[in-house]
């Protein structure tokens, strides 16, 4: 050990560290400054960004000891006497923050640069951020954030965005309720809870993608001094995975390693260090089996191979196969006047959240404690029970602060089971933090696939038939496969009116990481595979492809082919914007070569209106609790995972009882305090918890109404609640909140109100009828602006318009940064995303080689709200988080054709792609 | 057992050397080391000591002597820009400067660290347990390399961008080592074998980079990555034409050494673009494909030419 001397913050600390450990580490784990996040250990990511003698360093690839002596300052350093920093009160007031993982490093890094370049313009921040992944934002509004302040700093007349007018409280922006904490790096998240005396945990995992484990050899591993604990697969047999129908994964490999990744003995120590080296003693002996690695394999008959799974149903390796039609699709082609068959090809891609997964796992006298960075407590819940094979009501599930998730932290993971099972064993805490490598290996993120459509419309533009026949690689477990099989085809019926139209999907096993549920989920894909061929029609019958899909739409108020109940629906309004505000008309076609411009729609459901897990609680349900001081306090199962579901939570109840947000306060995701919501996936938070919350804050209302009518002598009829006082509009009642809230809990003392929501039961008489049947939908259109270079191929974004219905904005900035976020993440998957493998391996496992596209690569995004007011949304909300992901993609891609006449099948859209393709049709003609 | 780890911060280029001398089983020099630490968490460097030389104060200022530039080696990228020398006289540099990794990266990587970066595959800068799954390449001590699958020679790629457009101005390095000073042209330094590419001793070090003031470079830099930050390259190319008309191609990220090709403004350039391209032998180790970054060494080399004036 060496001596360390620093000072942090203004404070010294002296300090015996290891020679060679870095800067990160003794900030988070010695100092205990967990605002210093750990993102990716390579430098590539910028949330370990910390000021060393004012200068902005990467932590965790700096080793501590270079700057033996000087002075650190770290994100908490930055507020002083309890005030923010005015770049933080920007962030804060513009929305620069979700998760809020990333916020620390890009003050940090934005508050050294803005000291070179006091008066940046756009392009200078955006260089200037570009070494700091963001996975929420899109970096729109962070990079609004800085240039609004750096204009303030130097005496520019900023134009303020208005005070609103209206009253009350929703559809007002407003920051995230806990940004304050996230902008000054005190906000805590999974891997930021320091249990005393905890054990850590590291795994060993297979080298082999499908092995027979023959032997595993711990003696000299068990030795070393430190080891605490070494779990194998056969303590844990029981399986668990996120769908019931899909019970198939076991913690660690028992008898056999099904992809190369997969964990097959973990140990506990009392360092990481340890537990790490004692993970290289481990001695594991395979034989390996036949691989099973593309779709293709995994479709065929397996011979006398060992298949994947012993329980699939035939003797090969698919998973699930599902099929529905509707209509006469032969009658559809032979109606349709112009028929297109096309070949897609769309490579696996993973949710880049910035926070890599850590838990931490105690028992005590109440059983199971899990503090995890889910999105799910619920399922985790129901998991760690099965698994441990304890009553439901031994265990504890909490979410802390979360580093985003988009669908990647919503199943109940193997790391989670080992430490409560080592946990119990061995009488103490356990910790676990995955290592970026090892969150992509985990993965569970969109699905590749492979698919043949044929669309067919009548010359007059309409659409006659659409058919899908899709295979989806679902590598080594279920996951929310099953569903992901459906949603490739089933959401192919809408947002246009289709009355012919069918699909199959496969969905095989193969030995990779598995996929899962990613932003958008499972329809992402074919939503870019059937917008490009729209566009492809809308050439041949020489219709701008604007008024073709205008021509398509369904209505209001109507029912899709396959039964779906479509109420609200600003489709029409949202292309018509995204037409305008791009200048639509005045450019497309009208570029020259190399420009192009395209367009694309979608939609997605407000949540799912069927549970995962057939049972009769209601979707979600959510209490309050009204005691002497007059706080409203919200407890909600909701996993708040970035996108603001508190701080919805909040502004519901606050609007329904008429008082201000301050007035609230919101507990989540906690499973022994808060009721059930079944999480944070299908985009179902703000339509089913806010219903929930809006229900019981009625219902509270009644009782406050009720105790006041009697208490007054007034009819309840006549009481208003609005800006925190209860009155008639005769004034002979008019209380205070408080006046109103002493006479509710007199004699009584608090009183608690439950509200629920359950979805209407819905959809059509058939197999398969579930599958995407939503509550509500929503609807979106993109306009994308594209320079492809003819010579290289490369393809810049110029410019992304975007629309979207979300029934009503409960908190537009809120729901302006979902959508950004989601075209963002579009755009990653479009040009540069991809999950690439080696015989099974993982090869891009990591920040740098897995493109995230930064702040430079991310061009301005121009963002539409567009209010329907849902019937059964609250206060008229349906989704914003997934849906506008869909239409991004196609829109790109069609821009690429209207910029050089080639049609985009596979994604990413790599430059050498386009270049390959802009020569192949050099041969055959000119810009069409 | 775990090894006894060493950190080591000398303050003289005598006493890093006097350092590697002692540790001479297993240490590195590191400079800003934001490749070598990652190497090290990859367990690709297995070094037990480090010898961090960014208090030499010696090797971290740009002076000139008898037009020569001479630009020490720890002179962080960032810092390159804001020489008024270089912004003069050697853009070029800066372009490059730039070029390289993020401006998070840049502020704490040096010019030296990036002339010597480590050459790169994607088969090689993987974890230990990934590189054990895939069955070790040569250059971490297996039997073959995995990239071009199964030859018996390593590929690993050449990627500094600052060192190819070094090349192109006929840069020097002044090298010290327990023998004394000695100065070499960087081009030389090269060995074409990925494991070892430069033909430098561990225990030496490098102290400046010499550039001439005298020739008037005009440089045109160009780098291919997916991202426009971040990305190590994919191909690099130089190319430049001093005063007396003596053009200098070079070209990173297609070989484990940089490709150089000399001519003078008046020569026939179509035999020796064909012969750039043709001597260009990316191996499948990055993001993009062979064929396309060997399409691309005849585009950007046109492309910098035809910017230099020199063909039409």
């Amino acid at each position: 050990m060496e001596h360390l001397k620093l000072t942090v913050n203004g404070k010294i600390y002296e300090l015996l560290v290891d020679a060679h450990e870095m800067l990160s580490k003794v900030i988070r784990e010695r100092i205990g400054l967990t605002g210093t996040k750990i993102g990716c250990e390579q430098g590539s990511c910028g949330a370990c960004t910390v000021l060393v003698n004012g200068e902005p360093v990467l932590s965790c690839i700096t080793p501590a000891l270079r700057f033996n002596g000087a002075n650190i300052t770290t994100i908490e350093g930055i507020a002083k006497n309890g005030e923010l920093h005015k770049l933080q009160e920007k962030f804060v007031e513009k929305g620069a923050i979700q998760c809020g993982f990333c916020t620390p490093g890009m003050l940090l890094t934005s508050l050294d640069f803005l000291k070179k370049i006091p008066n940046p313009n756009e392009l200078q921040i955006r260089e200037a951020l570009s070494g700091n992944v963001c996975r929420c934002t899109g970096y729109q509004k962070i990079v609004d954030a800085v240039s609004e302040y750096a204009d303030e700093q130097n005496g520019k007349t900023v134009q303020k965005s208005k005070p609103s007018n209206k009253l009350g409280i929703v559809g007002v922006s407003r920051p995230y309720t806990e940004a304050t904490k996230k902008v000054q790096g005190i906000a805590d998240y999974a891997d930021d809870y320091k249990t005393k005396d905890a054990l850590h945990v590291k795994f060993v995992r297979s080298t082999y993608s499908h092995a027979r484990i023959i032997n595993i050899d711990t003696t000299k591993a068990s030795e070393l001094q430190g080891v605490r604990y070494i779990a194998l697969g056969k303590e844990l047999p029981i399986t668990f995975g996120v769908l019931p129908i899909s019970q198939d994964e076991t913690a660690m490999a028992i008898d056999k390693a099904i992809y190369a990744g997969q964990i097959v003995a973990s140990v506990a120590a009392d360092t990481e260090e340890i537990a790490a080296q004692a993970c290289k003693l481990i001695k594991v002996e395979y034989q390996p089996l036949k691989e099973f690695l593309t779709i293709d394999e995994s479709l065929n008959d397996v011979g006398d191979a060992e298949k994947i799974h012993s329980h699939t149903k035939f003797n090969n390796n698919i998973h699930k196969k599902a099929e529905l039609r509707f209509g006469d699709q032969q009658q559809g082609l032979k109606d349709a006047e112009v028929v297109t068959k096309m070949d897609f090809e769309m490579i696996g891609i993973n949710h880049g959240f910035t926070e890599p997964h850590a838990a931490t796992a105690y028992w005590d006298e109440n059983g199971l404690t899990m503090i995890s960075s889910t999105q799910v407590t619920h399922y985790l819940h129901r998991a760690l029970a099965k698994t441990m094979e304890v009553p439901l009501s031994r265990v504890r599930v909490i979410k802390p602060y979360l580093g985003g998730g988009f669908g990647g932290k919503s199943d109940p993971f193997a790391h989670e089971m080992i430490i409560a099972h080592i946990a119990r064993k061995t009488g103490k805490p356990v910790r676990v933090r995955l290592t970026r490598e090892e969150v992509f290996l985990n993965n569970h993120g969109r699905h590749p696939s492979k698919m043949t459509v044929q669309l067919g419309a009548s010359k007059d533009g309409m659409l006659q038939v659409l058919d899908a026949d899709v295979a989806i690689d679902g590598g080594a477990f279920g996951s929310f496969g099953v569903v992901t099989t459906y949603y490739n085809g089933v959401l192919l019926q809408a947002p246009y009116k289709l009355n012919n139209f069918g699909f199959r999907t496969y969905r095989v096993y193969t030995n990779k990481p598995q996929c899962g549920a990613m932003r958008g989920h499972g329809a992402v894909n074919s939503r870019f595979a059937v917008e490009s061929m729209i566009d492809d029609i809308s050439r041949k019958i020489n219709m701008d492809p604007v008024e073709m899909r205008m021509k398509n739409f369904l209505d209001s108020n109507t029912l899709t082919v396959g039964h779906y109940r479509i109420t609200s629906n600003g489709s029409r309004e949202a292309l018509q914007a995204v037409a305008e505000q791009s200048d639509w008309k005045n450019k497309h076609r009208k570029m020259p070569l190399g420009k192009g411009i395209g367009v694309a729609c979608g939609f997605f459901i407000s949540g799912s209106a069927l549970p995962i897990i057939w049972n009769e609680l209601p979707q979600s349900v959510v209490h309050l609790k009204l005691d002497f001081d007059g706080r409203v306090l919200i407890t909600s199962g909701a996993n708040d995972i970035g996108q603001g579901s508190d701080t919805m939570l909040a502004i519901i109840v606050a609007e329904t009882l008429g008082i201000s947000m301050d007035k609230t306060f919101v507990i989540a995701a906690d499973t022994l305090i808060t009721p059930v919501d079944f999480g944070s996936y299908s985009s179902r938070v703000t339509f089913m918890a806010g219903n929930a919350a809006k229900n019981a804050a009625e219902n509270l209302k009644i009782e406050i109404a009720t105790a006041v009518s009697n208490k007054k002598e007034i009819s309840i009829e006549e009481l208003n609640f609005s800006d925190s006082r209860i009155f008639s509009n005769d004034k002979k009642v008019d209380l205070s909140w408080y006046e109103a809230v002493d006479i509710l809990v007199a004699n009584r003392g608090a009183v608690n109100t439950s509200g629920k929501y359950i979805s209407p039961k819905l959809g059509g008489d058939f197999k398969g009828s579930g599958a995407g049947l939503s509550p509500s939908y929503s609807f979106g259109s993109c306009v994308a602006e594209v320079d492809v270079n003819t010579e290289t191929g490369y393809v810049k974004i110029l410019n992304v318009w975007g629309a979207h219905d979300c029934g009503k904005a409960l908190n537009p900035m809120a729901v302006e940064g979902q959508l950004q976020g989601s075209w963002h993440m579009g755009i990653g998957q479009a040009i540069s995303e991809e999950m690439l493998y080696y015989n099974g391996l993982l090869l891009n496992n990591n920040f740098l080689d897995y493109k995230i596209p930064t702040s430079l690569d991310t061009p301005p995004i121009y963002t539409n709200i567009i209010e329907t007011i849902d019937p059964e949304g609250p206060y008229g909300a349906k989704e914003c988080g997934e849906g506008a992901l869909h239409p991004i993609i196609p829109a790109i891609a069609n821009a690429i054709y209207d910029a050089v006449g080639i049609r985009i099948t596979k994604l990413p859209i790599k430059a050498e792609d386009v270049l390959r393709l802009i020569k192949e049709n050099q041969t055959k003609t000119e810009k069409i | 057992m775990i090894a006894e780890k060493v950190y080591l911060k000398p303050h003289t280029i005598e006493e890093a050397l006097e350092f590697a001398k002692k540790y001479k089983n297993s240490f590195r020099f590191i400079a800003g080391g934001t490749d070598v630490i990652v190497n090290k968490f990859q367990g690709n460097d297995i070094t037990d000591c480090l010898i961090d030389l960014t208090e030499i104060d010696e090797m971290k200022s740009i002076t000139i002597d008898d037009n020569l530039l001479k630009i020490g080696a720890l002179v962080r990228l960032d810092d390159l820009q804001k020489n008024k020398i270089i912004a003069e006289k050697f853009p070029a540099l800066i372009q490059a400067a730039n070029a390289v990794a993020s401006p998070m990266l840049r502020k704490t990587a040096t010019i030296g660290g990036n002339v010597l970066c480590e050459n790169r595959c994607k088969f090689y800068n993987q974890t230990e347990w990934w590189r054990e799954a895939a069955g070790h390449c040569l250059k971490c001590n297996g039997n073959i390399c995995i990239a071009t699958g199964g030859k018996n020679k390593c590929f690993a790629k050449f990627v500094s961008d600052t060192a190819t457009v070094l090349i192109s101005m006929n840069a020097l390095l002044e090298i010290a080592d327990n023998a004394g000073i000695k100065i070499v042209p960087l081009k030389d330094i090269y060995t074409g074998d990925g494991i070892k590419p430069r033909n430098l001793l561990t225990e030496s070090l490098l102290k400046n980079i010499i550039l001439p003031l005298d020739k008037e470079y005009k440089v045109v830099f160009n780098k291919l990555r997916p991202r426009e930050t971040v990305d190590f390259t994919s191909l690099t190319t130089a190319v430049s034409v001093s005063k007396n008309q003596e053009v200098k191609i070079v070209i990173g990220g297609v070989d484990s050494r940089p490709l150089i090709f000399e001519a003078k403004s008046s020569s026939n350039f179509t035999d020796i673009l064909e012969n750039a391209v043709k001597s260009s032998k990316p191996v499948d180790n990055d993001y993009y494909s062979r064929d396309y970054r060997k399409e691309m060494v005849l585009v950007f080399l046109r492309k910098s030419l035809e910017e230099l004036n020199i063909i039409q």
